[in-house]
């Protein structure tokens, strides 16, 4: 694993609104096909497999989503010490990918993690982007991948009015301005 | 703008996909034994009709999975909308 860099290091709270960058996060891209794979992962984790579309699952340290029929986004609750992101990383690296069961891919430097708290949290995200949040914030555990101002994005509804957002390293700090410009406003 | 029934992620916006054309287009098993007319019409010719057509069609900015839609180019009005492999509805 690299040597985790992040871009923004910020907290910034409007009102309603607490928008929080969490880093260094464990990020690992999951993608595999068969039924096997799916058992895998399972098991090697202690979590259940989210089949169907935009769902997750969570334990106390990892949240499972899902992002396509053969592909799932793993990341850890906390904050992480290299050392243990690394033997879980080896873990699944030696049962999935070395067996040609699937693919386990270490994406914590290419994805920044953002928190987004407050009772007006999807008036901000409805400022840019297409997707339609009226049941989706009322469902704990939803995934999706949309665009937020043109950029690509993966929100999990972690909670009632309390969200992950992640977004690649390369746009974060535009979005960030975004955000905290647009959240003025709101 | 108008909304796509994604067959893996559900109702989504236009935006988020991308056209890649007609579908349902073979590719010739014997692609060397084609004329340079006959390639060309494979490789660049298609009917981009004003009506019903079939298409193929990539949710690019969520689960990155191409499908089929059925589709009024006139107005854009989607008959339906199947997985790759899949049937075609009959016309």
């Amino acid at each position: 694993m690299l040597n985790f860099n992040t871009p923004i290091i910020d907290t910034k709270e409007y009102s309603e609104i607490k928008i929080s960058e969490i880093e260094p996060i464990l990020k690992i891209n999951l993608r595999g096909k068969n039924r096997d794979f799916i058992t895998k992962i399972g098991k090697e984790l202690s979590i259940i497999t989210p089949v169907d579309q935009n769902t997750s699952s969570s334990n106390e340290k990892l949240n499972l989503l899902w992002l396509s029929p053969d592909e799932w986004f793993l990341y850890s609750n906390d904050k992480l010490d290299i050392k243990d992101a690394n033997s879980l990383e080896d873990k699944l690296f030696n049962e999935i990918s070395k067996v040609k069961l699937g693919s386990v891919t270490n994406v914590s430097d290419h994805w920044i993690m953002i928190n987004l708290k407050g009772t007006k949290i999807f008036e901000l995200l409805s400022a840019g982007c297409p997707f339609n949040f009226n049941n989706f914030k009322n469902s704990k555990g939803a995934v999706t991948q949309t665009l937020f101002n043109h950029i690509d994005v993966i929100i999990h509804n972690k909670n009632i009015n309390n969200l992950n957002l992640f977004v690649r390293r390369s746009f974060s700090s535009h979005l960030w301005s975004w955000m905290n410009d647009s959240a003025r406003f709101i | 703008m108008f909304l796509i029934n994604c067959p893996y992620c559900g109702e989504r916006d236009q935006s988020e996909f991308s056209a890649g054309g007609e579908a349902h287009i073979m590719r010739p098993k014997q692609p060397t034994e084609l004329s340079d007319d006959q390639w060309a019409e494979f490789l660049f010719m298609r009917k981009n009709i004003k009506g019903v057509q079939f298409e193929r069609w990539n949710h690019a900015h969520g689960c990155r999975k191409w499908f089929n839609m059925v589709r009024d180019t006139s107005n854009d009005k989607i008959h339906a909308v199947y997985k790759m492999g899949e049937k075609p509805p009959s016309k």
